[in-house]
C-alpha cells in the first residue's frame, strides 16, 4: 500500500479533537458538525462528493452508481453534493476556506492547475496514476495532471464541434455543413434574417456572449483547429497573438460586422428556437438539445469544426472533469477506492458488452468519457449519431491549458474576445491587450 | 404666487416619475403569470394570457421555501433585535451618563460608520471561519468550519450599528435629566430607569430603527450569497431566488424567478406598507445627522 | 448627579460598612456610573473590537501577504507587491475597473440627485404628499435581487423596454449585451432604486425653509425659476451635501447589483472594483491581491467623500 495510512493514531487523535469541541458547536445555535461520519467505531465513513451535477438527468445519473455502492459497502458510504457549474469553482474555494471542503470535488481540469497551487487536490497514489494513465486517451489525462503528476480519475470528457440546424441550411439551399471557413462564413451570411426593427430572427452563426464556454470555447475550437494554442509550448505566456490567433479573430469580428452573429443572445435558448443556424458547442449539448426539442431535434447535425482551408488537419478543443481527492479528506484511502470502483470497474452493460460504470453513466447523459474503448463499445450500436464526432474528435482534440491562473486567463481572454465582438476593440487591440493582460496577471504564476 | 396656480407641470413630472417608478413592479406581477413561451418572446406583451398560478406553485417546489423564509426570518430576527438592543443600551450610556472616554467612544461610533463595508468583507469571513470553539474549532480557531455553518453566521457582523447607536443617542439627549433623576431618587438602578423610562419614552424611535433594520437585514445580499456558499443550509431567500436562475426549462426561468421574487418581496412590503410613517421618518433623520 | 445610589450600591455599601459621607459619595457615584456606562456599553464595544479592529489588521496584513484562504500559517508575506501589480502595465484594475467604478458612482449620483431635487421640489407644490413619496419608495424596501432581475428582464429583446421602443418605431438596443450601453442601462437602475430615499430626504430639507422666504420672494415678484436657484437650492446644501456624499458611497461601493445583472459582463464593461475584489478571493484564492484592492478602493472613497465636504464647505462661504 502506497497510500499513506492515516487510520488509528489520526483518526483517534481528530476523534479526541471532536469530542472535545462539541458542546461549544453545540452552543453556537445550529453548528452542523463540519465532518460528517462521527468516527466513532463501528460507524461507517461518510465521504462527501461535490460536483455541478445538481439537477435533473446529471443527478440521477450520478445517483445510481453512488446509491449502488451505498447499497453493497457497510463501511464506506457516499453522499453527494452538488451546486451549479458557474458557482463550482467559488464553492470549492470558499468550503475550503471554511474547513468544508468536500472528500471528492469534481473539478473542471482548467482549475487543476490552481487547485493544486493551493493545497487542495491531493496526487494520486501511484497505483491509480499509472492505471489512469493506461486506461484513458492522451488529452483526457493531460488534462487531469499538472506538473506531470496525476491529480484524479477523468471523468466526462468533452470535445467541440459544429452543430448545424439542417432545415435552416437547406432554406438557403445549402445542401452540407461547411468544411472551410469560406464555407463557414458563406453559409452563415446566406441564412442570417432579421426583423424590421433590426431584432435578429436567425443568425448564421451563433456567437454568444452567454457563457465561457460559448466565448472562449468557441475561439479555442477554431484556434486549435487553425493549429494554434492559447498558451505557448514552453508554457510561460499566452500565444493568442500568433497567425492562427489573428485568423480566428479577424473571421469572428467579420461574422459580427457584417451581421451574421448576434454576440446578445443566448444560443442556449435561441438554437433550439431555430434563431440559429450553425453554432460551434461541446457534446454535452446533445443530451440537452434532445430533450428541449423534441421531434426538431431530427433537424440537428454535427460536423467538424471547420478548417481554415480545404485539406488541412483536423483539431479542436477538449475540455473536461475530473473526480479527485481533497488534500483535507481525513479518509483519502477509502475516497480513491471509491473512485477506483467507479471509473475503473467494468461492469456489464447492455448486449453483453461492458463499461466501466462512469462511462455508462456520461453517455447515457448524452457525454463521453476519456475512455474510448469504453465509448467505441457504448455508441457502437444505435444511439444518437450525432455524438460520433465528438467521439472522432477524441483522437485529435487539444486539451485546455490547465496552468494556475488558467481561470483567470480564460476570463481575461472571454472580455477581450467580448470586447472584440462588440466593436470596442480592433482585432489589433484585442491580441495586444490579450497578451499584455494575461502576461501581467497570470503568467507571474506559471 | 407659486403656490397659487395649478402645478400642472409638478403634476405632469411626479406622475411621470411614479409610473416609472411603478411600472417595473407591475411588469414583475405580470411576468408571474405567464405561460411558457410567453415572456421575452416579440412583440412584447404587458398581460399575460391567463391569471394561473403554475409559476407561484414551480418556484414553490424548486425552492426549499420554507427553510429559506426561516433562515431570512431568524437573521433578521437576531439583527433587528441585536441592534434595538445594543443600539438603545450604548445610546443611553452615551447620552445620559458620565463616564472617562465618553467622547472617545462616541467618536468611535461615528466612525464606524466612516467604513465601507466592503473593507470588512474578506476578514469578517476569515474570523467567523476561525472562530474558536465553534464548529469543530479548537481555542485557537483550527480545524473546523467555524460559525460559517451556522445562521448565526448570516448575522454575526450586522449585530451592532454605528448609525443605531447615533440614532438613539441623539434621541435620548432631548429626554429631561429630571425625569431620570426623580427615578433614581426613588431608588432605581440605572438598569431601571433605561427598561422603565427611557425604552417607552423612545418607543416611536424604536419602531423606526426596527423597521429599517428589518428591511437592509431581510434584503442583504452579497454576505448572505457568500455564506450560503459555504453552507447552502443557510441560504436566505434573496440567494435562494437567484439561483432560480438555473432553472431547467428556459422558456418558464423567467417567469418563475419573477413569481419567486414577488414571494419574497411581499413580507417586507406589507411591514413597510402598515408601518411606512415610521420608516420614512427613520430616513429623514439620517439626513438630519 | 448627586446620590445616584441604587439599591444594590446602598447594600454594597454597607456591606463594606462605610458611613457613606456626604463629601465622598459624589466621587463614587460618579465612579459607579462610569463603571454602568461600560456595562451599558459592553456588548457594542466588545463587537467594535471583533468586527471593527480586528478586521482592519487582518486586511491590512492580507493585503500584504499571499495566500489562497486556507490554513492561517500559509499566510506568506510579500510586502507591497500586490499594491505595485494592481498598478503595472497590463493590469485591469485601474483600467477599465476603477474607472467604471467611478463612472458608476458619478452617473448614480448625478442622475439620483437631478431627479430627487426635481421630484421633491415638485412634490412640495402637491397634494396627496405621502402617496407620492411612497410610490417612489417602492424600490429601496425591495431586495437587490428582485430590482436587478426585474429591470435586466425588462432590459432584454422581449422585454418592456425594447417593447415600447417598437411600438414607438425605434430599433431595438441590446442594453445589457452592448459594452456602450451596459453601464449607463446598470447606472439607470441604481438611480431608480435610490431615488426613493434622496426624495424623502430633500423633503425633510424643503420642510425645513421657512415659509416666510418665499413670502418675501414673491413679494419681490421673483418667478419659481429664480425661487429656486436664489432660495430653495442654497437652503438645500446641508440635505444635498448629505445626499450627494452617501449617495457616493454606495455608488462606488456597489457591486450587489452589477452581480445580479450584468456579473461585470460584456467584456468588463460593467466590472467593478467591489466586485473584482470578491472574485480575486473567493474565485481564484488571491486573497492579498483582494484585499489590497480593498484598499485602494477605500482610499478613492476617502478621497472623494473628503473632496465633497471640502467643495460644499467652499461653496458655502462663497454664498
Amino acid at each position: 500500500m502506497t497510500p499513506p495510512r492515516r487510520g488509528t493514531a489520526a483518526g483517534g487523535l481528530s476523534r479526541r479533537h471532536f469530542a472535545l469541541t462539541l458542546p461549544s458547536a453545540l452552543l453556537a445555535s445550529g453548528c452542523a458538525a463540519p465532518h460528517q461520519g462521527t468516527g466513532r467505531p463501528g460507524d461507517p465513513v461518510v465521504l462527501t462528493l461535490l460536483s455541478h451535477y445538481a439537477s435533473g438527468e446529471l443527478k440521477e445519473a450520478l445517483q445510481g452508481p453512488v446509491d449502488e455502492w451505498n447499497a453493497t459497502h457497510d463501511r464506506v458510504k457516499v453522499r453527494t453534493k452538488a451546486v451549479e457549474f458557474t458557482d463550482l469553482l467559488t464553492t470549492f474555494m470558499v468550503r475550503q476556506a471554511a474547513g468544508q471542503g468536500a472528500d471528492i470535488i469534481h473539478p473542471y481540469c482548467l482549475w487543476n492547475g490552481q487547485l493544486v497551487r493551493a493545497g487542495v487536490l491531493r496526487p494520486a497514489p501511484a497505483e491509480h496514476a499509472e492505471e489512469i494513465r493506461r486506461g484513458y486517451g492522451k488529452a483526457a489525462v493531460g488534462a487531469a495532471s499538472v506538473g506531470g503528476n496525476v491529480y484524479g480519475y477523468p471523468t466526462e470528457v468533452q470535445t467541440y464541434a459544429l452543430y448545424y440546424n439542417r432545415r435552416l441550411l437547406r432554406g438557403a439551399g445549402i445542401g452540407s455543413p461547411p468544411r472551410t471557413w469560406r464555407e463557414l462564413e458563406e453559409a452563415a451570411h446566406r441564412t442570417t434574417r432579421r426583423d424590421r426593427y433590426g431584432n435578429t430572427l436567425v443568425q448564421g452563426f451563433g456567437l454568444s456572449t452567454y457563457d465561457d464556454s460559448t466565448t472562449v470555447g468557441q475561439t479555442l475550437a477554431l484556434l486549435n483547429a487553425a493549429g494554434g494554442t492559447f498558451v505557448s509550448a514552453d508554457g510561460r505566456s499566452t500565444a493568442i497573438d500568433s497567425p492562427a490567433g489573428r485568423a480566428v479573430f479577424d473571421l469572428e469580428h467579420r461574422l459580427v460586422t457584417r451581421g451574421a452573429s448576434a454576440p446578445g443572445v443566448n444560443v442556449y435558448k435561441a438554437f433550439p428556437s431555430g434563431q440559429v443556424a450553425m453554432v460551434i458547442s461541446a457534446g454535452w449539448w446533445t443530451g440537452s438539445l434532445q430533450p428541449l426539442m423534441g421531434k426538431d431535434y431530427g433537424d440537428v447535425g454535427v460536423a467538424p469544426v471547420p478548417v481554415p482551408e480545404a485539406g488541412d488537419r483536423h483539431a479542436t478543443l477538449s475540455t473536461g472533469f475530473m473526480l479527485g481527492v481533497n488534500t483535507a479528506s481525513e479518509h483519502p484511502r477509502e475516497a480513491w477506492e471509491f473512485l477506483h470502483w467507479l471509473n475503473t470497474e467494468k461492469v456489464s452493460a447492455k448486449k453483453g458488452t461492458t463499461a466501466t460504470r462512469m462511462s455508462a453513466l456520461q453517455v447515457s447523459v448524452g457525454s463521453l468519457t476519456g475512455r474510448a474503448d469504453d465509448m467505441r463499445t457504448l455508441l457502437g450500436k444505435g444511439g444518437d449519431p450525432n455524438l460520433h464526432p465528438f467521439l472522432d474528435a477524441l483522437a485529435y482534440a487539444v486539451p485546455e491549458p490547465n496552468v494556475p491562473g488558467a481561470q483567470r486567463a480564460k476570463s481575461l481572454l472571454r472580455k477581450n474576445i467580448e470586447a472584440l465582438w462588440t466593436g470596442q476593440q480592433s482585432v489589433d487591440e484585442a491580441l495586444r491587450t490579450t497578451r499584455r493582460q494575461v502576461d501581467q496577471e497570470v503568467s507571474r504564476s506559471w | 404666487m407659486i403656490r397659487r396656480r395649478f402645478p400642472w407641470l409638478s403634476y405632469l413630472l411626479v406622475v411621470t416619475g411614479a409610473v416609472l417608478t411603478v411600472v417595473p413592479f407591475l411588469d414583475m406581477v405580470m411576468t408571474s403569470f405567464k405561460g411558457p413561451g410567453e415572456s421575452g418572446t416579440l412583440p412584447y406583451r404587458f398581460l399575460p394570457k391567463s391569471f394561473d398560478l403554475s409559476n407561484y406553485r414551480a418556484a414553490i417546489d424548486q425552492l426549499d421555501l420554507p427553510v429559506l423564509f426561516r433562515n431570512s426570518v431568524v437573521a433578521t430576527a437576531l439583527i433587528t433585535g441585536s441592534v434595538l438592543l445594543t443600539s438603545s443600551l450604548a445610546g443611553y450610556a452615551l447620552a445620559k451618563l458620565r463616564f472617562p472616554g465618553r467622547d472617545f467612544v462616541f467618536r468611535l461610533v461615528l466612525s464606524t460608520m466612516m467604513f465601507p463595508p466592503f473593507l470588512f468583507f474578506i476578514p469578517h469571513f476569515l474570523i467567523l471561519v476561525h472562530w474558536p470553539l465553534a464548529g469543530g474549532n479548537d481555542l485557537l480557531g483550527r480545524g473546523g468550519a467555524g460559525l460559517t455553518v451556522s445562521i448565526a453566521a448570516l448575522a454575526m457582523p450586522f449585530l451592532v450599528n454605528g448609525f443605531g447607536i447615533f440614532l438613539m443617542r441623539q434621541f435620548m439627549v432631548s429626554i429631561p435629566d429630571e425625569v431620570l433623576e426623580a427615578a433614581r431618587i426613588d431608588g432605581a438602578g440605572e438598569f431601571t430607569v433605561w427598561w422603565r423610562i427611557v425604552v417607552p419614552q423612545t418607543k416611536p424611535v424604536l419602531v423606526t430603527l426596527g423597521l429599517l433594520t428589518f428591511v437592509d437585514a431581510w434584503n442583504e445580499y452579497i454576505w448572505a450569497l457568500l455564506v450560503s456558499t459555504a453552507d447552502p443550509d443557510v441560504m436566505t431567500v434573496p440567494v435562494g431566488i437567484q439561483l432560480l436562475q438555473d432553472y431547467v426549462d428556459p422558456t418558464r426561468t423567467m417567469p418563475i424567478v419573477m413569481a419567486g421574487l414577488v414571494l419574497s418581496i411581499l413580507p417586507v412590503l406589507i411591514l413597510f406598507l402598515l408601518l411606512q410613517k415610521y420608516y420614512i421618518r427613520g430616513v429623514m433623520l439620517s439626513g438630519l445627522k | 448627579m448627586v446620590n445616584v445610589l441604587t439599591p444594590e450600591a446602598t447594600e454594597r455599601a454597607h456591606g463594606a460598612r462605610s458611613a457613606a459621607p456626604a463629601l465622598d459619595s459624589g466621587g463614587r457615584a460618579r465612579r459607579r456610573q462610569a463603571v454602568v456606562a461600560y456595562l451599558f456599553l459592553a456588548p457594542t464595544l466588545l463587537f467594535f473590537a471583533v468586527f471593527l479592529i480586528l478586521p482592519l489588521g487582518f486586511a491590512l496584513l492580507l493585503s500584504m501577504s499571499r495566500w489562497a484562504g486556507f490554513g492561517l500559517g500559509d499566510i506568506e508575506p510579500v510586502g507591497l507587491d500586490n499594491f505595485t501589480g494592481l498598478f503595472a502595465d497590463g493590469s485591469t484594475f485601474l483600467t477599465p475597473i476603477l474607472t467604471n467604478t467611478l463612472l458608476f458612482a458619478l452617473g448614480t449620483v448625478t442622475l439620483a440627485l437631478a431627479g430627487s431635487v426635481l421630484v421633491a421640489t415638485c412634490i412640495d407644490k402637491l397634494r396627496f404628499q405621502g402617496l407620492w413619496r411612497t410610490l417612489y419608495f417602492l424600490p429601496i424596501v425591495t431586495t437587490v435581487v428582485a430590482v436587478g432581475n426585474v429591470w435586466k428582464y425588462m432590459y432584454e429583446p422581449g422585454g418592456l423596454v425594447n417593447g415600447v421602443l417598437n411600438a414607438l418605431g425605434l430599433d431595438s438596443v441590446a442594453f445589457l449585451q452592448d459594452p456602450d450601453t451596459a453601464l449607463p442601462s446598470v447606472v439607470v437602475v441604481q438611480a431608480w432604486a435610490s431615488v426613493g430615499s434622496a426624495i424623502l430626504i430633500l423633503t425633510a430639507g424643503l420642510k425645513s425653509v421657512p415659509g416666510s422666504y418665499y413670502e418675501a420672494a414673491a413679494l419681490d415678484g421673483a418667478g419659481p425659476v429664480t425661487v429656486f436657484w436664489k432660495i430653495t437650492l442654497p437652503l438645500l446644501r446641508p440635505s444635498l451635501l448629505f445626499v450627494c456624499v452617501t449617495q457616493f458611497l454606495a455608488g462606488l461601493q456597489s457591486f450587489a447589483l452589477i452581480t445580479v445583472m450584468t456579473g461585470g459582463g460584456p467584456g468588463d464593461a460593467t466590472d467593478v472594483a467591489a466586485l473584482e475584489m470578491y472574485r480575486q478571493a473567493f474565485s481564484y484564492g488571491e486573497w492579498g491581491t483582494a484585499s489590497a484592492a480593498a484598499f485602494v478602493l477605500f482610499v478613492v472613497v476617502l478621497v472623494v467623500t473628503l473632496a465633497q465636504l471640502w467643495i460644499f464647505r467652499r461653496k458655502g462661504e462663497d454664498a
